[in-house]
């Protein structure tokens, strides 16, 4: 079995060169043979990678330990699922799961364009086979995810304890899609340089791939930061992690493209920038896969070192450096169609937009791997972590808070003064109102003030986006309010979808701000009976249990929690050894609440049986995870806006 | 027009010093000297600044945790010959992967007079790695 599982791979590395040969030939004579043949060839390369994953899922559901992959990351005491989703615990399994995302964007897009007979379409292919190129090579020539043991031994490494968490079982494939997904746009715009093609429909196209990566990619950061908050077991969701930074990059660079990229199609402008902010999205996609997987950096979740490294390095080297030349080289083509008017636009809020999102992904970039490069520049290795990235990052953040709510009330080509006085005033006010209530409970610091001002500012001038729209459509309109809201937001769901958008940023930087400024902590041991009080909370110990689970052995203490005197809920802080890693697992106690999470750890039973007990009171974390599924919202309702202009083009042609 | 321009990339660049000023005063304020334990150790006088950054191993038999506190103490090592040591001191609960022979990366600040550094964060490395080679060599 595993003798085709390599050579299924070793064939798709073949397909994918014949793919790119084919169509080059194709493309120089015009001729729509090697076209189709190299179309097939694409698709013969996803039906190859569907073979060699089920040959290793196979391999990993029955337990086969002359697998290396399979007795690296499995045991034969490991639950079925965790099991099946060990395919992407390790490295070789990952970078198969890659190349399988990758070959099923490759096919997916073949068969959203198969009536196209535009050659433009498989330039496109083309650029998607040059990096299937390269993963069937990796997954072939470097690192096999179909090595066999010489002796296979009796049982399993078993799979990290970390990873045996549901939410670990489908962050991964959801932040995959999203960073491969990249590659599309990114084929788009090399075959637009490739080919010479002037027209601004691929723009929209790429939009549209790009929206639907972006979605993806966003959730599984929200996922990896879930994950982190509850199986981490230290209180927190994010801890620019170079892990972490890896993922945030390429989505800080899509949201530049997404909002640049209106406007190219308004005004024809920004040409250059676009693609280059397209390229840099793959690239930084490809650099996150490179981070995670080279071991350069330290990181929470660090995985072992290997030798592909080298040759991620090489691979995005060699992209970046032939998308540079490409666009040098088409410079004429991506001449600007019109000028900025006037810096208080809507052009030139997006401006100010993307350099910040692009100095935020600069800043991060820099962080990120500060320890490399200042070894290189002055010899001595300097490392930054968290508080560089608060320090450099939350102003820049805050102030695209309020751009946030400034940049969509411009007008375009150029503000006026009475359109500023209108769009402003009661935002402001209203701005200033909640500061003024905040003030009381407690909220201090510039940081602080400025985002719970911008907060009221940007869904302020957002409710009157909404009002304006209905207002205006009031003689079409009538009946109950929510069914106008409804018919105002399908009338134009790319814009109202981005609005959307917005008011989940907003709910998501107040959960970030009071879960970060407004954290209490607690902690000490408690025997039997004994009570731990934290802010309005009162914890008290009821007993340790111990119990067996499936492959792990499991101590529990057991919590009553009193909020404000009335008791509310029993909780079970528990930690966990996995018979297979001889390795603890805290397993968190969460109890949720929309304003406030109280978290509690089990340090351990002590010898005189009293339980340590860590409590955190994290406020407004819920509202990171409802802003991330409103962002969620905002963008599948703005994606839905393409497919009705798509039907409508058919009626026409 | 050109006012325009000329306005559009004053503000540009007052944005960009703006963010380099961040990053400059970020880095001089919380840079931390990335050094190994050798280095650290090997030091005469006490160093300028105190944020260190030090990759090592735990050295066995050398963690003490006071569980209720909590707090965590051990020795670091470079894990060849375990000749340098530097004392850690952790105030927090020990985390799951932490044990005798892991590779640790601790920040926080050096007190050159008790050789020790008192870590504000511990990361612990995943210990897959080294588990891994226990399975001998490939089919060929």
């Amino acid at each position: 079995m595993s003798e085709l599982g390599r050579l299924s791979l070793l064939l798709a590395f073949a397909c994918s060169i014949f793919a790119v040969g084919s169509i080059a030939w194709g493309l120089r004579t015009g001729l729509s043979g090697p076209l189709r043949g190299g179309r097939r060839a694409v698709w013969t390369v996803c039906g190859l990678t569907v073979l060699a994953v089920i040959i290793l899922e196979r391999a990993l559901l029955a337990r086969d330990m002359s697998y290396r992959y399979v007795a690296e990351h499995t045991s034969k005491d490991l639950p079925l699922h965790y099991a099946f989703t060990s395919l992407w615990a390790g490295q070789e399994g990952s970078l198969l799961l890659w190349l399988l995302i990758l070959s099923a964007y490759g096919s997916a897009f073949l068969f959203a364009y198969r009536k196209r007979l535009d050659p433009f379409y498989d330039a496109v292919a083309m650029v998607i086979a040059c990096v299937m190129i390269f993963f069937t090579g990796l997954l072939s020539f470097v690192s096999s995810p179909f090595r066999i043991l010489a002796t296979p031994p009796p049982d399993g490494m078993g799979l990290n304890p970390l990873l045996q968490d549901p939410g670990m079982m489908i962050h991964p494939p959801i932040l995959y899609t999203g960073y491969v997904g990249f590659v599309v746009p990114f084929a788009f715009a090399m075959a637009v340089l490739l080919l010479n093609r002037s027209g601004t429909r691929w723009i929209e196209e790429v939009r549209r791939w790009t929206l639907f990566c972006w979605g993806f990619l966003g959730v599984g950061v929200l996922l990896g930061a879930r994950w982190a908050y509850i199986e981490l077991g230290w209180g927190g969701y994010w801890g620019w992690d170079p892990v972490e930074n890896a993922s945030l990059m390429p989505w800080l660079v899509g949201t530049a493209f997404l909002h640049s990229v209106m406007i190219e199609q308004r005004r024809g402008m920004l040409k250059t920038w676009n693609i280059t902010l397209i390229a840099l999205t793959f690239l930084l996609s490809m650099f996150g896969t490179f981070l995670t997987r080279s071991g350069v950096l330290t990181s929470v979740h660090s995985f072992a070192e290997s030798n592909i490294g080298p040759w991620f390095l090489g691979f995005i080297l060699i992209t970046a450096t032939a998308a540079t030349a490409l666009i040098l080289y088409r410079k004429a083509l991506l001449e600007s169609e019109n000028r900025m008017e006037a810096v208080v636009s809507r052009e030139g809020s997006f401006l100010f937009n993307n350099v910040l999102f692009v100095a935020l992904t600069f800043a991060t970039f820099l962080g990120t791997t500060f320890p490399v490069l200042s070894e290189a520049v002055t010899g001595t290795k300097i490392s930054v972590s968290a508080p560089f990235f608060n320090r450099v990052n939350v102003p820049i953040a805050l102030t695209l808070l309020l751009l946030t709510g400034a940049g969509p009330v411009l007008s375009w080509k150029r503000a006026t003064a009475s359109v500023l006085k209108r769009n402003f005033i009661l935002p402001t006010f209203l701005g200033v109102v909640a500061v003024l209530v905040a003030l009381p409970f407690g909220a201090a610091g510039i940081y602080t003030l400025v985002c719970i001002f911008g907060a009221a500012f940007v869904i302020t001038t957002i409710v009157m986006e909404f009002a304006r729209g209905i207002q205006a459509r009031k003689s079409v309109e009538t009946g109950p309010l929510p069914g106008q809201v409804v018919s105002l937001v399908q009338k134009n769901k790319r814009r109202y979808g981005g609005y959307i958008v917005h008011a989940g940023m907003v709910v998501l930087f107040l959960g970030v701000l009071g879960s970060s400024v407004f954290q209490k902590e607690a902690h000490g041991p408690l025997r039997n009976g004994e009570t731990l009080k934290l802010g309005p909370y009162a914890l008290t110990l009821r007993g340790v249990t111990d119990h067996q689970k499936q492959n792990a052995s499991l101590t529990t203490a057991i919590v009553d929690v009193q909020r404000d005197g009335k008791f509310v809920a029993t909780e079970h802080p528990s930690k966990a050894f996995y018979s297979k890693s001889q390795q603890p697992m805290t397993e968190v106690a969460l109890h949720t609440t929309p304003m406030e999470d109280l978290y509690l750890i089990l340090g351990g039973v002590n010898e005189d049986g009293s339980a340590s007990i860590q409590a955190y009171i994290n406020p407004l974390v819920s509202f990171v995870w409802v802003g991330g599924l409103i962002m969620v919202l905002g963008t599948l309702i703005a994606i839905s806006d393409k497919m009705r202009l798509r039907r409508e083009e058919k009626v026409a042609s | 027009m050109t006012s325009n321009s000329v306005r559009l990339a004053v503000l540009t660049l007052v944005l960009i010093a703006a963010v380099g000023y961040l990053i400059l005063t970020g880095v001089k304020q919380t840079g931390m000297q990335y050094m190994s334990v050798a280095e650290l150790a090997s030091l005469d006088q006490a160093p300028k600044a105190e944020g260190f950054r030090l990759d090592g191993v735990v050295a066995p038999g050398s963690v003490v945790y006071d569980q209720r506190e909590p707090r965590l103490q051990f020795k670091m090592t470079d894990g060849k010959d375990g000749k340098d040591q530097i004392a850690v001191v952790y105030q927090g609960l020990m985390p799951d992967a932490f044990a005798d022979g892991r590779e640790v990366v601790v920040e926080g600040a050096y007190r050159h007079h008790d050789r020790a550094l008192y870590a504000s964060k511990l990361v612990t490395k995943c210990p897959s790695k080294y588990e891994a080679k226990g399975l001998g060599k490939d089919k060929s």
